[in-house]
């Protein structure tokens, strides 16, 4: 298989494998969140911000392999 | 000036409405918008193209304007900075050659006039880049599509604030409460950023560093909300400017951290001895890393929300190409379902993305700046002496007694 063809393959595994990173990340940190919340509603405000950063910096995470792997599509 | 005023829920409705609006009317023009409309006729639709810089502004149905290039070039006999009112214009003075890729894969310099006309009248100058015929370019300065909308939403946050601190200065907020929506709309975004972000990373050094925070949030805010306008684009998908920006939160915060920080990068306290020197170097490169990411983050959210949008709508055009004109028609209800839904998860990552840089500039500030006394393995006095606590105030019918404390704790068995 030619380089491009390789690079292309795995520019889409990795897309694939990094939406599956920041899935598994992000629903487990949303479970305990939801559980927190209906414990307790009355901290339900700052679990929801906490867990919106969390969320947040995760997702950033999963973003930079996502900024590589268009590296390898487009390069 | 304190601002005394309760921010009411209330206050968030208009800001919420005036931003979905944008977001639906652009995913209704998203169907008549210029890749699609490209691809419609039978050209590429490119996402990457339409999402990265470029040097012109696409208002698809209507045409497109090129943007004035601005150019340092070096040559034999010294640097000269040429300027021009659009790239067609540069190429046709004669100075500059155009690097086109043909179908074939090398790269030649177009300079021959009659093929340069050819390229200019097929758009396909707009796609390539450009390059003197002699001598080379040392920076260039051109005015690019991220640009023109980086000033755009840095203009919208002048004038509202300008406008905001002369409303504020009249005494109108201060002394009365504050009027209209305009007022107190932002009022609520300002004690929003200046509680929830500022205060609880910075404590008392807040006002210092509040200004900084309010501009990076609401040029990040606006800036990311004007990408999603149609014809819009974000100045902070361009990793230039999110660089720039997290290199404000660097200096700012070292510029201002106190000897407590660089002592704790050096030389971290209560570690062991030997790990310091394994520490050291990664604590080090961990100050630069922390930043780099609060750029990437917000760099790689933005682009990948345009990149996301344009695919799914390119979906329609790929599976007309495959599979036929009837299976696209089935497709692009599930499309641009898809495409509303992606749009509003755009919108919220829009203010999410704003809040999380700023919060995370404050934080690291605030890490900087901190000053902690640090008793290094200092138990408590095991006696505290006499201390006279007589409160000011009685009880009810009662009279003001003298009151002392003294507190004696027993050593606990050594561990």
């Amino acid at each position: 298989m030619e380089a491009t063809a390789l690079a292309w393959l795995g520019a889409g595994l990795g897309a694939g494998l990094v939406a599956l990173g920041a899935g598994i990340g992000i629903g487990r940190l949303a479970g305990p969140a939801m559980e927190g919340s209906a414990r307790q509603p009355e901290a339900a405000g700052d679990i929801r911000t906490s867990m919106i950063i969390a969320a947040a910096l995760i997702e950033g995470v999963a973003l930079f392999g996502l900024a590589i792997c268009f590296l390898l599509a487009i390069k | 000036m304190e601002l005394k005023v309760i921010a009411s829920h209330r206050c968030r409705l208009p800001a919420l409405a005036l931003a979905l609006a944008p977001a639906l009317v652009s995913v209704m023009m998203m169907s008549i918008s210029s890749p699609v409309l490209a691809a419609a006729e039978g050209e590429e639709l490119d996402t990457v193209e339409h999402t990265a810089d470029g040097v012109y502004l696409d208002f698809a149905p209507f045409g497109s304007i090129e943007l004035p290039r601005i150019l340092l070039v070096r040559n034999d006999e010294g640097m000269r900075l040429d300027a021009f009112a659009n790239t067609t214009a540069a190429l046709q003075s004669g100075m500059y050659t155009l690097v086109h890729e043909s179908e074939d894969g090398h790269i030649e310099h177009v300079s021959d006039e009659a093929v340069l006309a050819q390229m200019i009248a097929g758009k396909v100058h707009l796609h390539s880049s450009i390059a003197p015929a002699e001598g080379e370019i040392v920076v260039d300065f051109s005015v690019t599509r991220h640009l023109v909308f980086g000033i755009l939403a840095a203009l919208i946050t002048l004038m509202i604030f300008i406008t905001l601190a002369r409303q504020y200065a009249t005494g109108r907020g201060c002394e009365s409460a504050p009027r209209g929506i305009f007022q107190n709309m932002f009022e609520s975004a300002v004690i929003f950023v200046r509680d929830e972000i500022a205060k609880p990373n910075l404590g008392d050094k807040y006002p210092r560093f509040l200004p900084f925070l309010l501009t990076a949030f609401f040029f990040i805010l606006f800036s990311n909300i004007l990408g999603l306008v149609p014809f819009g684009g974000a100045a902070t998908s361009n990793i230039s400017v999110t660089l720039v920006l997290a290199l404000f939160t660097f200096v700012l915060g070292q510029f201002h951290a106190s000897k407590d920080h660089w002592k704790h990068i050096f030389w971290p306290p209560g570690v062991p001895f030997a790990i310091k020197f394994i520490l050291i170097p990664v604590e080090f490169i961990g100050l630069f890393t922390k930043h780099a990411a609060l750029a990437i983050r917000l760099f790689a959210n933005m682009m990948a929300g345009s990149l996301v949008i344009l695919s799914l709508i390119g979906l329609i055009f790929t599976f007309n190409s495959i599979f036929g004109g009837a299976v696209a028609w089935g497709v692009t209800p599930v499309s641009l379902l898809m495409t509303l839904f992606i749009s509003f998860v755009k919108l919220l990552v829009a203010f999410i993305q704003a809040y999380v840089f700023t919060m995370l500039s404050a934080l690291f500030i605030g890490m900087a700046v901190a000053e902690h006394a640090e008793h290094e393995g200092e138990p408590p006095a095991l006696h505290e002496p006499k201390r006279d606590v007589t409160p000011l105030f009685a009880g009810d019918g009662d009279v003001v007694k003298a009151t002392t404390v003294e507190r004696h704790r027993e050593p606990v068995a050594a561990a």
